[in-house]
Protein backbone atom coordinates (compact mmCIF):
# COMPACT_ATOMS: atom_id res chain seq x y z
CA UNK A 1 0.00 0.00 0.00
CA UNK A 2 1.10 3.66 -1.04
CA UNK A 3 2.36 5.64 2.09
CA UNK A 4 2.91 8.88 3.61
CA UNK A 5 5.65 9.69 5.85
CA UNK A 6 5.16 12.62 8.03
CA UNK A 7 9.05 12.89 8.78
CA UNK A 8 8.80 15.80 11.37
CA UNK A 9 6.46 13.64 13.87
CA UNK A 10 7.59 10.31 12.33
CA UNK A 11 4.45 9.49 11.55
CA UNK A 12 3.83 7.09 8.49
CA UNK A 13 0.01 6.50 7.19
CA UNK A 14 -0.93 4.12 4.10
CA UNK A 15 -3.84 4.20 1.98
CA UNK A 16 -5.49 1.75 -0.57
CA UNK A 17 -3.66 1.58 -3.65
CA UNK A 18 -5.39 3.23 -6.29
CA UNK A 19 -6.89 5.70 -3.92
CA UNK A 20 -5.60 9.38 -4.01
CA UNK A 21 -5.56 11.55 -0.57
CA UNK A 22 -5.51 15.09 0.62
CA UNK A 23 -2.36 15.29 2.62
CA UNK A 24 -3.82 17.22 5.31
CA UNK A 25 -6.75 15.53 6.40
CA UNK A 26 -4.49 12.33 6.15
CA UNK A 27 -2.92 14.33 8.87
CA UNK A 28 -5.79 15.32 11.04
CA UNK A 29 -7.24 11.67 11.05
CA UNK A 30 -4.24 10.04 11.85
CA UNK A 31 -2.94 12.87 14.24
CA UNK A 32 0.58 13.16 12.62
CA UNK A 33 0.86 17.20 13.58
CA UNK A 34 0.88 19.12 10.71
CA UNK A 35 0.00 22.84 11.42
CA UNK A 36 -2.87 24.11 9.69
CA UNK A 37 -5.62 27.31 10.12
CA UNK A 38 -7.98 27.45 7.39
CA UNK A 39 -8.76 24.71 4.69
CA UNK A 40 -8.96 26.78 1.71
CA UNK A 41 -5.01 27.35 0.72
CA UNK A 42 -5.42 31.01 1.95
CA UNK A 43 -2.76 31.49 4.91
CA UNK A 44 -0.44 28.74 4.12
CA UNK A 45 -0.15 27.13 7.65
CA UNK A 46 0.18 23.54 6.19
CA UNK A 47 3.12 24.36 3.69
CA UNK A 48 5.77 20.95 3.54
CA UNK A 49 8.59 19.98 2.13
CA UNK A 50 8.03 17.30 -0.07
CA UNK A 51 11.14 15.48 0.45
CA UNK A 52 10.72 12.41 -1.46
CA UNK A 53 7.73 11.09 -4.13
CA UNK A 54 6.86 14.81 -5.72
CA UNK A 55 5.54 12.79 -8.57
CA UNK A 56 2.77 11.00 -6.97
CA UNK A 57 1.28 14.20 -5.99
CA UNK A 58 -1.61 16.16 -8.48
CA UNK A 59 -0.27 19.30 -9.63
CA UNK A 60 -0.58 22.57 -7.53
CA UNK A 61 -3.98 23.95 -8.05
CA UNK A 62 -4.97 27.94 -9.19
CA UNK A 63 -4.89 29.04 -5.15
CA UNK A 64 -1.80 27.37 -4.05
CA UNK A 65 0.02 28.08 -7.00
CA UNK A 66 -0.95 31.90 -5.98
CA UNK A 67 0.06 31.31 -2.24
CA UNK A 68 3.12 29.81 -2.57
CA UNK A 69 4.96 31.39 -5.22
CA UNK A 70 8.45 30.84 -5.11
CA UNK A 71 8.37 28.31 -2.78
CA UNK A 72 6.72 25.48 -5.13
CA UNK A 73 9.80 25.94 -6.99
CA UNK A 74 11.83 24.96 -3.97
CA UNK A 75 9.80 22.15 -2.97
CA UNK A 76 7.22 22.73 -1.17
CA UNK A 77 2.99 22.33 -1.56
CA UNK A 78 0.54 23.17 0.98
CA UNK A 79 -0.98 19.94 2.63
CA UNK A 80 -4.81 21.47 2.24
CA UNK A 81 -4.42 21.95 -1.49
CA UNK A 82 -2.52 18.43 -2.42
CA UNK A 83 -3.35 14.93 -3.15
CA UNK A 84 -1.19 11.82 -2.76
CA UNK A 85 -1.29 8.70 -5.25
CA UNK A 86 1.84 7.06 -3.93
CA UNK A 87 5.04 7.07 -1.30
CA UNK A 88 5.67 10.74 -0.21
CA UNK A 89 7.68 11.89 2.45
CA UNK A 90 7.08 15.12 3.91
CA UNK A 91 8.32 17.32 6.50
CA UNK A 92 8.01 21.09 7.95
CA UNK A 93 8.93 23.47 10.63
CA UNK A 94 6.93 22.66 13.83
CA UNK A 95 5.98 26.59 15.09
CA UNK A 96 5.66 27.58 11.44
CA UNK A 97 2.76 30.01 10.94
CA UNK A 98 1.26 31.56 8.13
CA UNK A 99 2.39 33.17 5.78
CA UNK A 100 0.91 36.56 5.99
CA UNK A 101 0.58 36.08 10.18
CA UNK A 102 3.32 38.93 10.86
CA UNK A 103 1.98 41.39 7.75
CA UNK A 104 0.13 44.45 8.72
CA UNK A 105 -2.73 43.10 7.43
CA UNK A 106 -3.06 40.25 10.38
CA UNK A 107 -2.05 43.00 12.85
CA UNK A 108 -5.00 45.36 11.32
CA UNK A 109 -7.42 42.08 11.45
CA UNK A 110 -6.40 41.62 14.72
CA UNK A 111 -6.74 45.15 15.94
CA UNK A 112 -10.38 44.72 14.35
CA UNK A 113 -11.90 42.21 16.06
CA UNK A 114 -9.88 41.97 19.02
CA UNK A 115 -9.69 43.90 21.74
CA UNK A 116 -6.73 45.78 22.80
CA UNK A 117 -6.13 43.58 26.14
CA UNK A 118 -6.30 40.74 23.91
CA UNK A 119 -3.51 42.08 21.31
CA UNK A 120 -1.03 42.13 24.12
CA UNK B 1 -29.75 -2.74 24.97
CA UNK B 2 -27.76 -1.53 22.38
CA UNK B 3 -24.23 -0.43 23.49
CA UNK B 4 -21.31 2.23 22.32
CA UNK B 5 -19.57 1.52 19.99
CA UNK B 6 -15.72 1.87 19.73
CA UNK B 7 -14.80 4.92 17.58
CA UNK B 8 -13.54 3.28 14.54
CA UNK B 9 -16.38 1.20 13.83
CA UNK B 10 -18.48 4.41 14.13
CA UNK B 11 -16.92 5.98 11.74
CA UNK B 12 -17.54 3.00 9.58
CA UNK B 13 -21.15 2.88 9.64
CA UNK B 14 -21.57 6.49 9.35
CA UNK B 15 -19.58 6.49 6.34
CA UNK B 16 -22.22 2.98 5.53
CA UNK B 17 -25.02 5.47 6.00
CA UNK B 18 -24.27 7.40 2.27
CA UNK B 19 -24.66 4.28 1.08
CA UNK B 20 -27.30 4.53 -2.19
CA UNK B 21 -28.23 7.90 -1.49
CA UNK B 22 -24.71 9.94 -2.10
CA UNK B 23 -25.64 13.18 -4.46
CA UNK B 24 -22.83 12.73 -6.75
CA UNK B 25 -24.33 9.87 -8.11
CA UNK B 26 -27.88 11.72 -8.42
CA UNK B 27 -29.00 12.36 -12.26
CA UNK B 28 -28.25 16.02 -12.17
CA UNK B 29 -24.93 15.00 -11.15
CA UNK B 30 -24.17 12.40 -13.31
CA UNK B 31 -25.69 14.39 -16.55
CA UNK B 32 -22.82 17.47 -15.33
CA UNK B 33 -19.82 15.00 -14.98
CA UNK B 34 -20.86 13.29 -18.31
CA UNK B 35 -20.96 16.54 -20.46
CA UNK B 36 -24.29 16.63 -20.95
CA UNK B 37 -25.74 20.19 -19.56
CA UNK B 38 -25.67 23.72 -20.86
CA UNK B 39 -25.03 26.93 -19.35
CA UNK B 40 -28.90 27.11 -18.75
CA UNK B 41 -29.06 24.21 -16.61
CA UNK B 42 -26.13 25.67 -14.91
CA UNK B 43 -27.73 28.77 -13.59
CA UNK B 44 -30.76 26.90 -12.47
CA UNK B 45 -28.29 25.30 -10.57
CA UNK B 46 -26.59 28.10 -9.20
CA UNK B 47 -29.68 29.78 -8.08
CA UNK B 48 -31.18 26.92 -5.85
CA UNK B 49 -27.67 26.41 -4.35
CA UNK B 50 -27.15 29.47 -3.96
CA UNK B 51 -30.64 29.45 -1.69
CA UNK B 52 -28.83 25.72 -0.30
CA UNK B 53 -25.80 26.94 1.05
CA UNK B 54 -26.21 30.82 1.19
CA UNK B 55 -27.21 30.84 4.46
CA UNK B 56 -24.50 28.43 6.01
CA UNK B 57 -22.95 31.03 8.19
CA UNK B 58 -26.33 31.19 9.53
CA UNK B 59 -27.12 27.54 10.13
CA UNK B 60 -23.33 27.06 11.35
CA UNK B 61 -24.02 30.49 14.51
CA UNK B 62 -27.38 28.25 15.39
CA UNK B 63 -25.00 25.02 15.64
CA UNK B 64 -22.26 27.37 17.32
CA UNK B 65 -24.91 28.99 19.93
CA UNK B 66 -26.13 25.22 20.97
CA UNK B 67 -22.78 23.73 21.48
CA UNK B 68 -21.66 24.04 25.09
CA UNK B 69 -18.39 25.35 26.37
CA UNK B 70 -17.01 22.04 27.29
CA UNK B 71 -16.82 21.58 24.03
CA UNK B 72 -14.52 24.15 22.97
CA UNK B 73 -12.56 22.44 19.85
CA UNK B 74 -15.97 21.94 18.37
CA UNK B 75 -17.22 25.45 18.94
CA UNK B 76 -13.65 26.87 17.14
CA UNK B 77 -13.95 24.68 14.50
CA UNK B 78 -17.64 26.09 13.44
CA UNK B 79 -16.55 29.50 14.36
CA UNK B 80 -13.86 28.86 11.33
CA UNK B 81 -16.00 27.17 9.05
CA UNK B 82 -18.40 30.54 9.54
CA UNK B 83 -15.17 33.15 8.92
CA UNK B 84 -14.15 31.00 5.95
CA UNK B 85 -17.52 30.99 4.24
CA UNK B 86 -18.30 34.59 4.70
CA UNK B 87 -14.70 36.71 5.37
CA UNK B 88 -10.92 34.64 5.12
CA UNK B 89 -11.09 35.30 1.41
CA UNK B 90 -13.84 36.27 -1.28
CA UNK B 91 -17.64 35.09 0.33
CA UNK B 92 -17.96 31.53 -1.02
CA UNK B 93 -21.64 32.95 -2.23
CA UNK B 94 -20.15 35.49 -4.39
CA UNK B 95 -18.02 32.68 -5.97
CA UNK B 96 -21.28 31.26 -6.54
CA UNK B 97 -22.68 33.88 -8.49
CA UNK B 98 -19.59 34.37 -10.41
CA UNK B 99 -19.95 31.17 -11.61
CA UNK B 100 -23.60 31.71 -12.63
CA UNK B 101 -22.78 35.23 -14.24
CA UNK B 102 -20.46 32.89 -16.47
CA UNK B 103 -23.09 30.72 -17.40
CA UNK B 104 -25.53 33.89 -18.31
CA UNK B 105 -27.31 34.49 -15.49
CA UNK B 106 -27.34 37.89 -13.17
CA UNK B 107 -27.05 38.56 -9.32
CA UNK B 108 -30.80 39.33 -9.02
CA UNK B 109 -31.95 36.49 -10.31
CA UNK B 110 -30.00 34.01 -7.93
CA UNK B 111 -30.46 36.23 -5.09
CA UNK B 112 -34.75 35.95 -5.56
CA UNK B 113 -35.66 32.92 -4.02
CA UNK B 114 -38.60 32.74 -6.13
CA UNK B 115 -36.33 31.10 -8.54
CA UNK B 116 -36.04 28.04 -6.59
CA UNK B 117 -37.78 24.89 -6.18
CA UNK B 118 -40.04 24.02 -3.58
CA UNK B 119 -37.14 21.41 -2.99
CA UNK B 120 -34.89 23.66 -2.42
CA UNK B 121 -36.69 26.03 0.00
CA UNK B 122 -37.81 22.22 1.83
CA UNK B 123 -33.94 21.57 1.87
CA UNK B 124 -33.13 25.05 3.43
CA UNK B 125 -35.85 24.93 5.96
CA UNK B 126 -34.97 21.67 7.00
CA UNK B 127 -30.90 22.90 7.58
CA UNK B 128 -32.40 25.68 9.61
CA UNK B 129 -34.76 23.32 12.00
CA UNK B 130 -31.61 20.72 12.55
CA UNK B 131 -29.18 23.14 13.30
CA UNK B 132 -31.71 25.69 15.56
CA UNK B 133 -33.14 22.61 17.34
CA UNK B 134 -30.82 19.59 17.54
CA UNK B 135 -28.00 18.90 19.55
CA UNK B 136 -25.03 19.79 18.42
CA UNK B 137 -23.31 16.81 17.37
CA UNK B 138 -26.42 15.76 15.74
CA UNK B 139 -26.30 18.55 13.76
CA UNK B 140 -22.83 18.40 13.24
CA UNK B 141 -23.68 14.60 11.76
CA UNK B 142 -26.15 16.02 9.48
CA UNK B 143 -24.93 19.61 8.10
CA UNK B 144 -21.22 18.53 8.06
CA UNK B 145 -20.55 14.80 7.99
CA UNK B 146 -23.68 14.27 6.09
CA UNK B 147 -23.65 16.93 3.71
CA UNK B 148 -20.58 18.81 3.46
CA UNK B 149 -18.36 15.91 3.49
CA UNK B 150 -19.71 14.66 0.72
CA UNK B 151 -19.04 17.66 -1.75
CA UNK B 152 -15.52 16.52 -2.78
CA UNK B 153 -17.03 13.53 -4.12
CA UNK B 154 -19.50 15.86 -6.13
CA UNK B 155 -16.92 18.48 -7.28
CA UNK B 156 -14.26 16.16 -8.01
CA UNK B 157 -16.13 15.04 -10.74
CA UNK B 158 -17.80 17.99 -11.45
CA UNK B 159 -14.97 20.84 -11.65
CA UNK B 160 -12.47 18.99 -14.70
CA UNK B 161 -15.65 18.50 -16.81
CA UNK B 162 -16.33 22.58 -16.38
CA UNK B 163 -12.76 23.17 -17.70
CA UNK B 164 -12.73 20.15 -19.71
CA UNK B 165 -15.80 19.53 -21.53
CA UNK B 166 -17.94 22.70 -20.90
CA UNK B 167 -15.20 25.44 -21.72
CA UNK B 168 -15.38 27.52 -18.30
CA UNK B 169 -11.82 29.36 -16.74
CA UNK B 170 -10.45 28.46 -13.30
CA UNK B 171 -11.50 32.09 -12.64
CA UNK B 172 -15.21 31.32 -13.23
CA UNK B 173 -14.91 28.05 -11.37
CA UNK B 174 -13.06 28.56 -8.75
CA UNK B 175 -16.31 27.79 -6.17
CA UNK B 176 -15.73 24.13 -7.33
CA UNK B 177 -12.18 24.22 -6.77
CA UNK B 178 -12.00 25.79 -3.59
CA UNK B 179 -14.86 23.32 -2.15
CA UNK B 180 -13.34 19.68 -3.13
CA UNK B 181 -9.86 20.89 -0.78
CA UNK B 182 -11.88 22.98 2.14
CA UNK B 183 -14.52 20.89 2.07
CA UNK B 184 -12.15 17.75 2.93
CA UNK B 185 -11.14 19.19 5.95
CA UNK B 186 -14.24 20.40 6.90
CA UNK B 187 -15.77 17.08 6.88
CA UNK B 188 -12.95 15.21 8.74
CA UNK B 189 -13.32 17.70 11.52
CA UNK B 190 -16.84 16.71 11.51
CA UNK B 191 -16.17 13.22 11.88
CA UNK B 192 -14.01 13.90 14.65
CA UNK B 193 -16.65 16.12 15.93
CA UNK B 194 -19.44 13.41 15.80
CA UNK B 195 -16.80 10.57 17.06
CA UNK B 196 -15.65 12.38 20.09
CA UNK B 197 -18.95 13.61 21.50
CA UNK B 198 -21.47 11.43 20.42
CA UNK B 199 -20.84 9.06 23.52
CA UNK B 200 -23.61 7.57 24.31
CA UNK B 201 -25.46 4.48 22.29
CA UNK B 202 -28.72 6.32 21.73
CA UNK B 203 -26.67 9.73 20.49
CA UNK B 204 -24.70 7.48 17.94
CA UNK B 205 -27.87 6.19 16.52
CA UNK B 206 -29.32 9.97 16.45
CA UNK B 207 -26.27 10.45 14.29
CA UNK B 208 -26.07 7.38 12.25
CA UNK B 209 -30.64 8.03 11.65
CA UNK B 210 -29.63 11.93 10.69
CA UNK B 211 -26.29 11.23 8.35
CA UNK B 212 -28.74 8.78 6.28
CA UNK B 213 -31.39 11.94 6.41
CA UNK B 214 -29.12 14.18 5.40
CA UNK B 215 -28.17 11.65 2.34
CA UNK B 216 -31.66 11.20 0.85
CA UNK B 217 -32.40 15.06 1.39
CA UNK B 218 -29.70 16.01 -0.49
CA UNK B 219 -29.90 13.02 -3.12
CA UNK B 220 -33.62 14.20 -3.60
CA UNK B 221 -32.82 17.96 -3.98
CA UNK B 222 -29.99 17.16 -6.73
CA UNK B 223 -32.90 14.49 -8.35
CA UNK B 224 -35.20 16.98 -8.75
CA UNK B 225 -32.92 19.56 -10.08
CA UNK B 226 -32.79 17.35 -13.07
CA UNK B 227 -36.56 16.24 -13.28
CA UNK B 228 -37.22 20.58 -12.87
CA UNK B 229 -34.32 22.02 -15.51
CA UNK B 230 -33.19 19.05 -17.47
CA UNK B 231 -35.31 16.71 -18.34
CA UNK B 232 -38.23 18.57 -20.42
CA UNK B 233 -34.86 18.99 -22.25
CA UNK B 234 -33.05 15.57 -22.35
CA UNK B 235 -35.63 13.47 -20.91
CA UNK B 236 -35.64 10.97 -18.39
CA UNK B 237 -31.90 10.09 -16.83
CA UNK B 238 -31.66 6.06 -17.65
CA UNK B 239 -28.98 5.50 -15.00
CA UNK B 240 -30.38 6.62 -11.90
CA UNK B 241 -33.15 3.47 -11.58
CA UNK B 242 -30.00 1.18 -11.62
CA UNK B 243 -28.27 3.13 -9.02
CA UNK B 244 -30.89 3.43 -6.29
CA UNK B 245 -32.93 0.19 -7.07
Amino acid sequence: MPRIYFKTSDRVVTFPEGDDVNVLRVSIRAECGLPWKCASGTCGTDRVLVEDGAENLDPPRRRERERLGELLDHGYRLGCQTYARGDITISWDPDQVGLDDDSSTAERLRAKWLGAADTD
Amino acid sequence: MAELMPQDEFRVALEKAFEGTMAKDASFSRAWATGKLERQHFVHWATNHYHYIGPFGDYLGLMYANTPASARDAKDFLLQNMYEEELSDLRHSDLLIRFAEACGGTREHVQDRRNTMPFTKGLQGWMYHISGTENFVVSSAALIVGLESQVPSIYRTQYPALLDEYGFSEEEAEFFDLHITSDEIHGERGYQIVLTYADTPQLQERCLDIVREAADMRFAYTKALYSTYVEPDLGVWAEEDALVS
